[in-house]
């Protein structure tokens, strides 16, 4: 264990690491933000009473779902440009991949969200005259949000951690260019502490943030 | 020149034959990633259940301990994690390390963390009545945990527990970063041989969701009948 540490050797690449992390935020706010989005719309299409439709959004979702990330960004980055002719961008694959992995997920949570709601809430909207997109938008989603506040920022999380799969298909993001530091220095051990550190740095306040919101909605109705 | 450009794609011609000619090598990828899937929680589990124990503890060293590395592993992405101990590690320790250890020994850890938290939920879930009732016939704390608590808590936990093991079995595909021959890896190889990536990776993403339907749909199995004895979170 005599090892000698020694952190200068990356933190001299410091610009490059931040150019990482801004990369991974800018895959963080994109996937998430469309992910999400994406998954309400696609978990009231899964709540729908009508098989047509709630019947694909069912199998969107399980395919997604039993489907490793990594499988889909590889195939989104090699397979889709055979099937399409359009040439696939790290970025995009990356994007493609972990955004409708999230709607997949998000969409069964909020799903589980809406289906909680008691039946006398829908029957109470449409006694006073609500149509049941006013109902849905008015009376349902924001009780049901409170209750699905816990499950969404831990898929947030996962969603910040999915991120570094991009490596794989060379985006650079936070672990790339922990990759390319360590290739250049010959410093794994400190480059990837870095990251592993970075990582935890950031997503730290989160997870406890997760703890405080399921304490807070996780069990009643305050 | 746009709709030639399309109806040029739509005729690609798909080409299993290429793929299938050596599904031998895929299956071996897929034991292999079974392999690694089973090992990862025959150690990750019972360390889990050891991380929350020392969570709860008492004694505040340990329990704060149990606490960081819970929370590390969780925070941090399994993939770095898996660079660390493939690439830091041997270094920090001078010891050979294989793909094949590496990565039991990352998911094993990583997973642990996850199921700490699993095994202190159903823990924390029991009737604080239960401890005390232990504790009337004289039952020290080791044993009502043994005896009355783990028993009603592991069946609280079998869903959360199913779940996470789901996650595992895909984060397992990680491994083909570095060069362990799990499933994924074996179709960069054959995809990299026959240049019919569109249909291996098809192919394998076939595979993964089969073997992931299948072990979903044992443990929503699973969750009915617990719940039909009244054992269940299910209703």
């Amino acid at each position: 264990m005599d090892y000698n540490w020694d952190f200068a050797s990356v933190f001299v690449y410091w610009n490059v690491l931040a150019m990482g992390l801004w990369a991974t935020f800018k895959l963080f706010i994109i996937c998430s933000t469309l992910g999400l989005g994406g998954g309400l719309f696609m978990g009231m299409l899964r709540y729908s009473k009508t098989r047509w439709i709630s019947y694909p959004a069912m199998l969107y979702v399980e395919v997604f779902r039993n489907t490793p990330v990594l499988v889909q960004i590889i195939w989104f980055f090699f397979a889709l440009p055979v099937v399409t002719g359009i040439e696939v961008s790290p970025m995009m694959a990356a994007v493609l991949g972990i955004t409708l992995n999230t709607i997949a997920f998000s969409a069964e949570v909020f799903r589980g969200g809406i289906q909680s709601i008691e039946r006398e809430q829908w029957e109470a909207g449409k006694a006073i005259g609500m149509s049941y997109a006013q109902s849905m938008r008015r009376v349902i989603l924001p009780q049901a949000l409170k209750r699905m506040l816990p499950p969404l920022t831990s898929r947030g999380i996962e969603v910040f951690k999915m991120s570094t799969l991009a490596s794989v298909v060379a985006y650079p993001e936070t672990l790339q260019q922990a990759k390319l530091i360590a290739s250049y220095e010959y410093n794994p051990i400190e480059a990837y502490t870095v990251v592993a550190l970075m990582f935890f740095i950031v997503l730290l306040p989160l997870v406890q943030l997760t703890y405080m919101l399921e304490r807070r909605f996780g069990k009643s109705d305050a | 020149m746009v709709v030639e450009i399309v109806r040029e794609r739509l005729l690609y011609e798909w080409d299993f034959v290429a793929t299938l000619a050596d599904m031998d090598l895929l299956l071996l990828g897929l034991w292999n990633t079974i392999q690694v899937f089973f090992l990862a929680l025959v150690f990750g589990v019972p360390l889990g259940l050891g991380l929350a124990l020392g969570r709860m503890s008492r004694i505040l060293v340990l329990s704060q301990l149990c606490s960081f590395i819970i929370e590390f592993f969780r925070t941090t992405p399994p993939l770095v994690q898996l660079f660390w101990f493939f690439f830091a590690l041997p270094i920090l320790i001078s010891v050979q390390m294989t793909p094949f250890v590496a990565s039991v020994l990352t998911f094993s850890i990583q997973s642990s963390a996850f199921f700490a938290e699993i095994f202190r939920g159903g823990i924390n879930s029991i009737d604080k009545g239960q401890w005390e009732a232990a504790k009337a016939i004289g039952m020290t704390r080791k044993s009502s945990l043994t005896r009355i608590i783990l028993p009603q808590a592991v069946k609280r936990m079998i869903p959360a527990f199913a779940e996470r093991s789901i996650e595992l079995l895909k984060t397992t595909t990680l491994i083909s970063t570095v060069s362990y021959a799990d499933l994924m890896f074996q179709a960069n190889e054959l995809a990299s041989k026959n240049f019919r990536p569109l249909e291996v990776y098809t192919v394998v993403a076939i595979m993964y969701f089969f073997l992931i339907l299948t072990f979903s749909q044992l443990t929503i199995r699973l969750e009915y009948r617990l719940a039909k004895t009244g054992e269940g979170t299910l209703r």
